[in-house]
């Protein structure tokens, strides 16, 4: 492993299948965007390192599928995961309706409580829109996530998102330095108050950390 | 004074401790920290407040300063203050003298029950404290005693500072200082007299007074009066009679019937011993006038029961031995005995009938059996009946290390369906005690334990116990032996295993319970097929049931019929689960072939009709098809399954790869679905399964009229994506004839083997958070009928600790101890609690309001340094210790009488100071171990127009030493 790497994270994507989940981590580890891509089988699997206010971290990110039965497989895969985001389609109003069942299974499975989640809202590209970013962002506070729009296939947001994801993990403590204490790294002293971890991919001023509104 | 100005050439030397040059280097030193800390000047606080000492903040600097190579540390020691509210008063203080002569003479934090020493000695609110930094290192010769402290009265001098600075001398342990303290024009010398043997006159008050006047030398005749304030210590530690209440739990009766086995489910809980060691009764005299009271060579008017201040302190015992303590300790050890169960128990259990080999064979023979093996009533005493004969045939007579009954009564107790008519069958769950809801139930998913009516909490409490009463490591890996042999019991005979969640294993709890919930998934399994073939259910199930597709796999019962054929010899799914390929029975094999006219074939293995959607090829309601279960999954497999498919690494050929070892379950419904839907199209199967890959757009068709018209997603389209790949594989096959998925008879040995293999160190990992647990609720439970703040918070503390350490693999042992020390902390805390409860008799209280008083002084014991005693000797809780001293009193005095005669010399010597052996023979309490004389007066030194300033003086007279501190004021611009 990279000697400056901070950490290794363990990321989960997850939502209703054709949500754009793949295409989201597709565009974030390859900077692509693959109309061809196939629907994923199981749970798929990539890794990227990021440098997050100059700590590196790696991620591996597991992507699930989101149908219905495989979903009897993905729960495993919560476990030891620092990081979830849970994406649904601003074009399709039952993927944003389902996010209740997948908050659920979240909490039914993940094996601890301090995890981060973050919402994504994908697909904004596209004209019909169903789902008001305004719903999405009372969704993600009420149940304290980080919220973001995103499109897998204009690259609106996406990097943003799994920056601020790793950076909010990282601003976490017992969430990942037990499993590497014994490295004795120290993170990079940060100042408070420093909002999000990019302002390039989403310059919305009001985009902060929900979980801060109240 | 500059040290700069010196020639470098010095430095280099080995320079001498009174060189000149090294001298003023130290003070300069000494003084640039004074500045540097701000000491400088007076800056009058306000006056202290009655108890300050105690209750405000203390804190402290330091550096470090040396003299030549020797090396100080300078620290000041202060009483952490609000600023004083007036501004430039410095002006107005020019003649007033410094703050801490002021506090010489303060008498509201006399004898402050926590304090640095100077502070008890000299009533000082802030000082500056230059000793040795090494703990080794002492100042031991006069002449150096002199240079230091002239050097601290020259940068006193220098700097204005009026903070006083001391010098330890001697040996650290001694605690001698002698220290001064500069104004303009006045000057406090610190000294100090500190003696092993105690000069006869320093007995008593009468001749410290004396001591006191000669060394002020006061010119003046007659003397300002003296004020004077006096402590006694008396200590009880005879606590006889008041016999500790708690008796080490009898193991026989725990055993013998009619406590029965339920009491293995009981941790044990309290100390062993007292946990209160001492009551240290301090009475004092706050203030006495010199003339009022006499305490000379042959009387004294001190008697403790008339002192107007009483104030208690107990000492706690260091490590009480505690039961609870003592058992997840003992616990503890085992995760460190290399030793495996064989060793243990001197034989190899396992293989001796050669059951390795004979398994699998065994199994799959009771497989093909046309009759399945009829379920006996279970028997554990008899399961225990040989595997005895078994461990005595190969160790001979010797003993095992659990004995029949205790063996039984265990067992009984993990198994209680053993007992009962009927075999345990469906449910899993047998107690229903506890409110599952509740914060305190789910308490295992904080600590990665188990539920507290599980069967492997259960097992961890026996063990725990079996280790602590019952033959130790091999007891308990004689019970973990014969645990393991009734798994297989259960495996071979098709029961269900009792206390476990029915469901695949839950994750959030341990390993061993995970594995354990695993092998219950394989015996349910096993036990349907078996069942389900003796009965032999109908092919074509062809139910409608109305609701949501999704749920297919929650329906009841028709789905749990599999078996375990499958006619398809294609290696190529096989990737993630290399099973032995089962022969399917002739009778299966006969449906090979003829697969071709998919359309006209029976349609087979229906769940239920889909409440809306029909095949697109011919209108006929869409069936959702009876599915295999997905494998239910262990931590450890999902760990090595995600490796597996981690490590395809992340090209597109990995990420192929990876799709299709995971393709089985898609592959296996789809088989399922093309039976229930005999010409059915990819088209019908994704509406089913994946219904946002089929889109649907209203058009406008030759007629004009609007009508539905639907495809598969772009890509579902991509020609050879692996659905349509799997689609084209996928025979008409239902689930009952497909091959498993998931191997229960190989899953089932490999967590019989994994149980056989674990050492009793292994099984001690495993089981340690259930103790954990469990000795968290004891302690909770403990707690709550004693209600000690405190301790409800420490609890607080422990479960958010422990759930931080106990989630990830491989704790390190040093936290572990961690927690374990907090817990038997909480469990010492408790145990005082109630010892002083019981000393004091806080439930015998009858009046209600003494009762509250007496419990509020005994928390105040237990949370507090010292705590007053209202009314002293009179008040309630005075009369109680009153009564404790006079009852050990008679005790010694008694044993005294019975024991052979001292030499009478001896015996006036180990009296203690001569006013005891005045008194009459029985005296109320012993001598006291601590005498301390506080005497302040004020006045002019050295001559008799000098200003008349703060003097004061301290003894304390204890079994071992006598020390004198004595602070004397003098003027140094008018004498
Ligand atoms: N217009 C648009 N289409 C997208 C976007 N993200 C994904 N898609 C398309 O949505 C479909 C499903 O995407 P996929 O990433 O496979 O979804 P998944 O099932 O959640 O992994 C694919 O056809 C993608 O091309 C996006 O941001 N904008
Ligand atoms: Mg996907």
């Amino acid at each position: 492993m990279d000697e400056d790497v901070l950490t290794t994270l363990k990321i989960l994507i997850i939502g209703e299948s054709g949500v754009g989940k793949s295409s989201l981590l597709l565009r974030f580890t390859d900077d692509t965007f693959d109309p061809e891509l196939a629907a994923t089988i199981g749970v798929d699997f990539k890794v990227k390192t990021i440098s997050v206010d100059g700590n590196k971290a790696k991620l591996a990110i597991w992507d699930t599928a989101g149908q219905e039965r495989f979903r009897t497989l993905t729960p495993s895969y919560y476990r030891g995961a620092q990081g979830v985001i849970l994406v649904y389609d601003v074009t399709r109003r039952d993927t944003f309706v389902k996010l209740d069942n997948w908050l659920n299974e979240l909490e039914t499975y993940c094996t601890r409580n301090d995890i981060v989640n973050m919402l994504v809202g994908n697909k904004i590209d596209k004209e019909n829109r169903e789902v008001d970013r305004k719903e999405g962002l009372k969704f993600a506070r009420k149940h304290s996530m980080l919220f973001i729009e995103a499109s897998a296939k204009t690259c609106d947001g996406v990097q943003c998102a799994f920056e601020e994801l790793v950076e909010k993990i990282i601003q976490t403590p017992g969430l990942w330095e037990s499993e590497n204490q014994n490295k004795g790294v120290k993170l990079s002293h940060r100042e408070e108050g420093h909002g999000g971890a990019c302002g390039a991919c989403y310059s919305e001023p009001s985009r902060r950390r929900i979980k801060g509104f109240d | 004074m500059a040290a700069d100005s010196e020639p470098e050439s010095e430095v280099f030397e080995i320079t001498d401790f009174t060189t000149a040059s090294e001298w003023e280097r130290f003070i300069s030193k000494v003084e640039e920290v004074l500045n540097d800390w701000k000491l400088i000047g007076n800056t009058l606080g306000k006056p202290l407040e009655k108890g300050v000492f105690t209750s405000g903040t203390w804190e402290e600097k330091s550096d470090e300063i040396s003299f030549a190579d020797f090396k100080f540390s300078i620290t000041h020691h202060y009483l952490v203050q609000e600023p004083t509210d007036k501004e430039g008063k410095d002006e107005v203080l020019e003649d007033v003298i410094p703050q801490s002569m002021q506090d010489l003479l303060c008498m509201n934090n006399d004898f402050p029950p926590r304090a640095h020493c100077l502070v008890r000695w000299y009533g000082l609110r802030e000082f500056v404290v230059i000793a040795p930094a090494a703990n080794s290192d002492a100042v031991l010769s006069e002449s150096k005693c002199n240079l230091l402290m002239s050097s601290v009265s020259i940068a006193l001098g220098n700097t204005g500072c009026q903070v006083p600075l001391f010098v330890q001398i001697h040996q650290k342990w001694r605690r001698t200082y002698v220290g001064e303290c500069q104004g303009p024009g006045v000057r406090t010398d610190f000294e100090m007299v500190h003696l092993r043997k105690v000069p006869n006159q320093y007995t008593h008050l009468s001749g410290l007074l004396d001591i006191f006047k000669s060394k002020i030398g006061c010119p003046l005749t007659p003397l300002p009066p003296v004020s004077i304030a006096i402590r006694f210590t008396y200590v009880l530690q005879d606590w006889q009679q008041y016999f500790w209440p708690q008796q080490p739990p009898d193991i026989d009766a725990l055993v013998g019937g009619e406590v029965g086995g339920l009491e293995f489910g009981k941790l044990p809980f309290g100390a062993c011993e007292d946990p209160i060691s001492e009551l240290h009764l301090a009475t004092t005299w706050p203030h006495l006038t010199e003339g009022i009271i006499v305490d000379n060579d042959v009387y004294s008017d001190l008697d403790p029961m008339q002192a107007p201040h009483w104030s208690v302190r107990v000492r706690k015992a260091d490590n009480p031995q505690c039961l609870l303590g003592d058992f997840i300790t003992e616990f503890f050890k085992i995760c460190r005995r290399k030793e495996s169960t064989d060793e243990i128990l001197g034989r190899s259990a396992f293989e001796e009938e050669g059951r390795e080999i004979a398994d699998i064979s065994h199994a799959l023979s009771k497989l093909t059996e046309p009759a399945p093996v009829p379920i006996h009533k279970l028997s554990v005493s008899n399961m225990v009946h040989t595997a005895k004969k078994k461990i005595q045939k190969h160790r001979g007579a010797e003993e095992s290390p659990l004995n029949n009954d205790v063996l039984n009564t265990i067992l009984l107790f993990l198994f209680p369906d053993a007992a009962s008519e009927k075999p345990l069958d469906g449910t899993s769950s047998t107690d229903n005690n506890p409110p599952s809801e509740s914060e305190e139930y789910n308490l295992y998913n904080q600590f990665k334990s188990a539920p507290s009516d599980s069967l492997t909490y259960k097992l961890a409490l026996c063990l725990c116990m079996i280790n602590f009463y019952h033959g130790g490591l091999k007891g308990v890996a004689h019970l973990w032996q014969e645990f393991v042999l009734e798994m297989r019991f259960r495996w071979e005979n098709n029961i269900l295993i009792p206390g476990l969640a029915s469901g695949p294993p839950d994750l959030r709890c341990c390993l061993l319970h995970q594995k354990l919930q695993m092998l219950n998934c394989c015996i349910e399994r096993k036990k349907a097929r078996d069942e389900g073939r003796k009965t032999s259910t109908s092919d074509n199930v062809t139910n409608t049931y109305p609701g949501d597709a999704g749920k297919a796999g929650e329906q009841p019962d028709v789905g749990k019929s599999w078996d375990s054929w499958s006619d398809s010899e294609e290696e190529f799914f096989e990737c993630l689960s290399d099973t032995e390929e089962l022969k399917a029975n002739g009778q299966e094999s006969g449906r090979k072939g003829g697969l071709k006219e998919m359309a006209n074939l029976k349609p087979e293995g229906r769940l239920y009709q889909h409440g809306k959607l029909t095949l697109l090829q011919n209108g006929e309601p869409l069936y959702i098809p009876v599915t295999q279960e997905p494998a239910p999954m262990t931590e450890d497999l999902l760990e090595e399954q995600s490796e597996v498919l981690a490590k395809l690494g992340t090209s597109a050929e990995g990420a192929h790869l990876r799709a299709r070892m995971q393709s089985a379950c898609l592959l296996s419904d789809m088989e399922s679905f093309k039976a229930a839907n005999p010409g059915c199209f990819l088209e019908d199967f994704v509406r089913w399964y994946s219904p946002r890959d089929y889109i649907e757009e209203e058009v406008v068709d030759e007629k004009g009229n609007m009508v539905l018209k639907g495809e598969l997603s772009a890509r579902m389209k991509i020609p050879s994506n692996m659905w349509v790949e799997a689609w084209e594989t996928a025979k008409p096959v239902p689930a009952r004839r497909q091959r498993r998925l998931f191997d229960d008879t190989r899953e089932a040995e490999k967590v019989l083997h994994y149980l056989a293999v674990q050492k009793p160190a292994d099984l001690a990992r495993h089981l340690l958070p259930c103790v954990i647990h469990a000795a968290v609720l004891k302690v909770k439970e403990e707690e709550s009928l004693e209600i000690i703040s405190s301790v409800k918070k420490i609890i607080k503390q422990i479960i958010s600790h422990s759930s931080k350490v106990l989630h990830f693999p491989n704790p390190e042992d040093k936290k572990l101890e961690e927690i374990i020390h907090q817990i038997i902390n909480v469990e010492a805390t408790i145990a005082r609690a109630r010892s002083l409860k019981a000393k004091f008799g806080t439930e015998k209280c009858e009046q209600e309001e003494e009762k509250e008083d007496l419990e509020r002084f005994v928390s105040g014991l237990l949370e507090q340094p010292e705590v007053l005693v209202v009314g002293a000797g009179r008040g309630h809780a005075g009369r109680i210790i009153h009564k404790l001293f006079v009852s050990a009193q008679r005790l010694t005095e008694s044993s005294d009488e019975a024991a052979a005669m001292a030499p009478p010399e001896e015996e006036l010597k180990r009296m203690g100071p001569p006013e005891e052996r005045r008194q009459n023979s029985v005296s109320d309490f012993p001598p006291p171990a601590g005498r301390e004389v506080l005497l302040r007066t004020t006045v002019p030194r050295p001559a008799p127009y000098s200003r008349a300033l703060p003097q004061r003086m301290y003894s304390v007279l204890t079994k071992e030493d006598f020390r004198l501190a004595g602070a004397f004021s003098s003027d140094t611009s008018f004498f």
